[in-house]
């Protein structure tokens, strides 16, 4: 069964009841990583509100890394700049997003208006960067380490993001 | 053909000379599904499906490939873009 139909100007979603908490387990999951990170480096509270601040350093956790990478490749000191102005905001949106999969989630069936489809592309996304960080796959072709259960995770992810675009492309 | 006349750069937080021109470019990574870069190339940029699809395909074939050209803010910007919708990008000096 495809998961996403269009539905007018949005989409509509049938997942069990089952995959529906396992969504919402792991955007938990993924919100709760990058609260750490953002608890790292509290940020002046003004700063805060405006978005502003953040780590300096590229995270050492490879699916934050993943997540929040460096905007420069070979120049630490305006990757450092960069980030230090930007992380903040990156860590809200997506944590925003997040939220608001989780709670779309508890409708039955699940239905995305346009900015709800943006928030679960990009959530989707982010949780296949932290899975396959996790499973180490790093280059084209990498079939992944790591326990079945989250293999099988990673691919199904996979699938919703797939499904979604034609969905939202057709 | 019409020609559009580029307005002129009064950005005051301009940091470098408008005449130096940095790009943005995306990175392969194996988590990305082409599908979804194309989207977000066509969606974000605005790019025709033809040009999304011919950048996506860089991406994926040559490893990288310049989406975007101009000011550094702007290169910035886009760069965060990107980074939401969880594509890998940097930004650089073109000729670099």
């Amino acid at each position: 069964m495809i998961p996403f139909e269009a539905d007018g100007a949005g989409v509509m979603a049938r997942l069990t009841t089952g995959e529906a908490a396992v969504l919402a387990d792991l955007a938990a999951q993924l919100i709760h990583l990058l609260d750490e990170r953002a608890a790292e480096s509290p940020a002046d509270v003004l700063y805060a509100q405006l978005g502003i601040g953040g780590g300096t350093e590229t995270p050492l956790d490879p699916a934050l890394a993943r997540l929040l990478p460096d905007a420069y490749r070979g120049d630490s000191e305006a990757a450092s700049e960069h980030r230090h102005l930007t992380e903040r905001g990156l860590v809200d949106r997506k944590v925003a997003n997040a939220r608001v999969v989780i709670e779309s989630l508890a409708a039955k069936p699940v239905r995305l208006d346009a900015a709800g489809i943006q928030s679960w592309l990009r959530t989707l996304t982010d949780l296949r960067l932290t899975i396959a960080a996790r499973l180490q796959i790093e280059e084209d072709g990498d079939a992944g380490t790591g326990d079945e259960r989250m293999l099988d995770l990673y691919d199904w992810l996979g699938y919703l993001q797939g499904t979604l675009v034609e969905a939202i492309d057709a | 053909m019409t020609q559009t006349l580029d307005l002129p750069d009064t950005d005051l937080s301009t940091r470098e000379s408008p005449d130096v021109p940095w790009i943005t470019i995306v990175w392969n990574d194996p988590v990305n599904l082409m599908t979804y870069v194309s989207y977000v190339f066509r969606s974000y940029f605005g790019h025709s499906r033809e040009e999304a699809e011919r950048l996506m395909l860089l991406v994926h074939n040559e490893g990288r490939a310049v989406v975007a050209s101009g000011g550094r803010e702007e290169m910035e910007r886009h760069v965060e873009a990107m980074h939401d919708f969880g594509l890998w990008a940097t930004l650089a000096k073109e000729d670099s």
